[in-house]
């Protein structure tokens, strides 16, 4: 792994066209301005973790059936779930 | 075409209705190929990968959710489901939808910037 120290306002470039800039620093936080072109995804990685996982998850589990028939519940709307959590 | 899935036994096809997803679904960035399967009656379709058709995923479509979900034009916005023996604990991933284009044959998942929607929604509550 590369490691580089840089200060507020200092970038850094990644290959041609990707340029990462510091914008601000606190006290355990820094916020990055990120410049790609369009084709480039970027993602915080925890939430594309999560999203990764979720999908082989959804693959594994694809044929479990529900013991209980779905047609006697609800679909939940999520200003339902908003409710419910209120509640909470 | 035809292929053999655990959920629906053999199934035959005419290689038009395959989709193509460049970038394919996360965590499956090697599968590019899927076709969308409707059941009648049914609340899910099955995006049931045709290189490898023990990969499916139940989708939701998410309209029947949100009037305000994030759309793009010419595409259906699909939820991946989590299924679970347990129906109230069935989620569908809001967070990170799959779009598709049934016209141009094209589907890719994007994961939204948005801190409204969760990955893991329940999707039934009791009535």
């Amino acid at each position: 792994m590369l490691v580089l120290t840089r200060k507020l306002n200092e970038k850094i470039r990644v290959g041609n066209d990707i340029i990462i800039n510091v914008l601000a620093i606190n006290e355990n936080q820094i916020k990055l301005g990120i410049d790609a072109p369009n084709d480039v995804k970027i993602y915080r990685e925890e939430i594309y973790e999560k999203v990764k996982d979720y999908a082989v998850e959804a693959a594994k589990r694809s044929t479990d059936k529900p013991e209980q028939d779905i047609k006697q519940l609800a679909v939940n709307k999520l200003n339902v779930l908003d409710v419910r959590k209120k509640e909470d | 075409m035809e292929i053999i899935t655990k959920q629906f036994g053999k199934l035959e096809f005419d290689e038009e209705i395959i989709i193509e997803f460049k970038e394919g679904i996360f965590g499956f960035s090697e599968y590019h190929k899927y076709i969308l399967i409707t059941e009648e009656e049914g609340l899910f379709y099955w995006l049931t990968n045709i290189e490898e058709p023990e990969i499916m995923f139940p989708l939701f479509s998410v309209r029947l959710l949100e009037e305000n979900y994030p759309l793009i034009e010419g595409y259906e916005a699909f939820g991946i489901v989590r299924m679970d023996k347990n129906p109230l604990n069935i989620t569908v991933n809001l967070k990170a939808p799959v779009y598709i284009s049934q016209n141009e044959k094209i589907g890719f998942q994007k994961i939204l910037d948005n801190d409204n929607y969760q990955i893991d929604y329940k999707l039934f509550v009791e009535k």
